[in-house]
């Protein structure tokens, strides 16, 4: 367990994600509408690169002939065989019991320890005034 | 210690022998095909497979797009380190797309199948091909039989080449005596014949269903009826007794309707036999001599150890073989598509029954 600062808010900006090692894991970070949430970077089914995938909305429950497109930027479809996953749980959507993407705790925090507040973590660029991205693994 | 990453490869396997038997090499553009045809085709040609049941979602992996450009499959390095060299393949098997059987003219059809055999051969069968882990399928117009049979004469010899490839998409189910130039070819050139998905129910094309489906997901599901209604063809017209060294690739049409099929064809055979009396054993008998199945899209049941007995019903220790269909999206992985199979049994799917299908070599490496 083990909190890790992966960048500037800004590094990531919305309906963006990016991805990142720790632990020995590969996590994709996605801001959707300005809210950051982390999944596991291998899809359940066979082991995929899920983070690559695309970010969409879906097609919500309806009857027959009729289509909701709704949850627009909060939809990951697997790069391989399209299975959608809710980014901010990390569960499928066709079964999200069963089938489901380890997610992990992001926070933003002003300040972090042992970070000057204009030292950057990452190559590309910050502004000193948006917050660090900090994901709990 | 974190760092930012984009290559996300898992763990890389040793060569492994893998005999994939379904990878797509794409050209970069379609005007590398159409350098290829001569004028009045050049002109012509303007590439193109199904005006419709595209997938909704996306047709390719989408980590499969090479780096330097051109679309998913055009790039043979880029193929090597996605898919060769990730799980060790020993060969691979290219089915490229070049869908001539939805070509209403026969003679454009047949000049677009030399062109593609002329590019698979100047590029990924010799240019990229020095450790011959890439081996080809002869692409023809299965409408046009008598061209057909001579399109794979011209390749008779080449060292690369393994089968002879056609669309499941015909305007007749394949055991009919129209097709016999073809396998004619196939037997005097020792090339096996292959059966992929394309063009089915495709205007000129039939998919044996009643009629055309409104989605993409019933189109693909029932991309199989092609392939049960050319196997119970090609078995009760006797094209194994006409042609007894004929072998033929079944390629992504499913897996686990085998069984149901042959128990219902051999139930039929014993009471309708006098109509077909050219057969000498129940239908079901000629697979194991004749007949293979290529894994993807494999079926995947919530209880694996019913796929497992389903593999049992099928003789698949001899009759099926790993293919992973690089790069489209239904991308099977070697290491994740099957539940843990019996160690015999996993090397006869993944490398020794292709390696005597295709008569290929050991893997030296």
């Amino acid at each position: 367990m083990g909190k890790h600062v992966v960048g500037r808010v800004s590094a990531i900006p919305p309906g963006d994600r990016r991805i990142f090692e720790a632990e020995g894991r590969s996590i994709g970070i996605f801001n959707v509408g300005g809210e950051f949430f982390a999944i596991r970077n291998s899809c359940p089914h066979q082991a995929a690169p899920l983070c690559l995938g695309s970010i969409k909305g879906m097609t919500m429950p309806s009857k027959p002939g009729e289509y909701i497109w709704a949850r627009e930027g909060e939809i990951l479809r697997c790069p391989w065989h399209g299975w959608e996953f809710d980014i901010k749980t990390g569960r499928s959507i066709f079964n999200p019991h069963r089938t489901r993407v380890k997610a992990y705790d992001v926070t933003v925090e002003d300040h972090v320890d042992g970070i000057e507040d204009d030292e950057s973590v990452e190559t590309y660029d910050v502004s000193v005034e948006d917050g660090w991205i900090v994901l709990h693994v | 210690m974190v760092t930012a990453s984009q290559d996300l490869t898992t763990n890389k396997n040793a060569r492994s022998g893998i005999i994939d038997c379904d990878v797509h090499p794409s050209p970069v553009h379609i005007d590398e095909i159409r350098s290829y045809l001569p004028m009045p085709w050049r002109d012509r040609y303007r590439g193109g497979g199904r005006g419709f049941f595209g997938n909704p979602v996306h047709g390719s992996r989408l980590d499969s797009n090479p780096p330097n450009g051109g679309p998913a499959g055009s790039d043979p390095d880029f193929t090597r380190k996605q898919l060769i060299d990730e799980f060790g393949t020993a060969y691979a098997v290219l089915l490229p797309r070049a869908f001539c059987n939805v070509q209403p003219d026969p003679d454009l059809g047949t000049a677009v199948a030399a062109a593609f055999n002329d590019w698979l051969a100047d590029t990924w069968l010799s240019k990229h091909n020095a450790d011959g882990v890439f081996k080809g399928s002869i692409t023809i117009n299965v409408h046009d039989p008598i061209a057909a049979a001579k399109e794979i004469d011209r390749w008779a010899g080449h060292p690369h080449f393994v089968q002879v490839m056609t669309d499941s998409g015909a305007r007749a189910p394949f055991g009919q005596r129209q097709y016999y130039p073809i396998y004619e070819a196939c037997e005097r050139n020792s090339l096996r014949f292959a059966v992929h998905p394309g063009t089915d129910g495709m205007g000129i094309n039939v998919q044996p269903s009643p009629g055309y489906p409104t989605h993409y997901i019933e189109w693909h599901t029932c991309l199989s009826l092609s392939f049960q209604a050319h196997l119970v063809s090609i078995l009760t017209e006797g094209v194994f007794e006409r042609f007894p060294g004929l072998g033929i690739t079944l390629t992504e049409g499913g897996v686990s309707w085998l069984p149901a099929l042959m128990w219902r064809l051999d139930a039929e055979w014993k009471a309708l036999r006098s109509e077909v009396p050219w057969l000498t054993k129940a239908p079901s008998a000629y697979l194991k001599d004749h007949v293979r199945l290529s894994s993807q899209p494999l079926e995947d049941p919530d209880n694996s150890k019913h796929l497992l007995q389903m593999l049992d019903m099928m003789d698949a220790e001899h009759i099926l073989m790993f293919a992973s269909d690089y790069p489209h999206w239904d991308f099977d992985s070697p290491t994740h598509a099957f539940p843990r199979l019996p160690e015999q049994l996993h090397k006869r799917i993944f490398s020794e029954t292709a390696r005597e299908w295709y008569g290929l070599p050991a893997d030296t490496v």
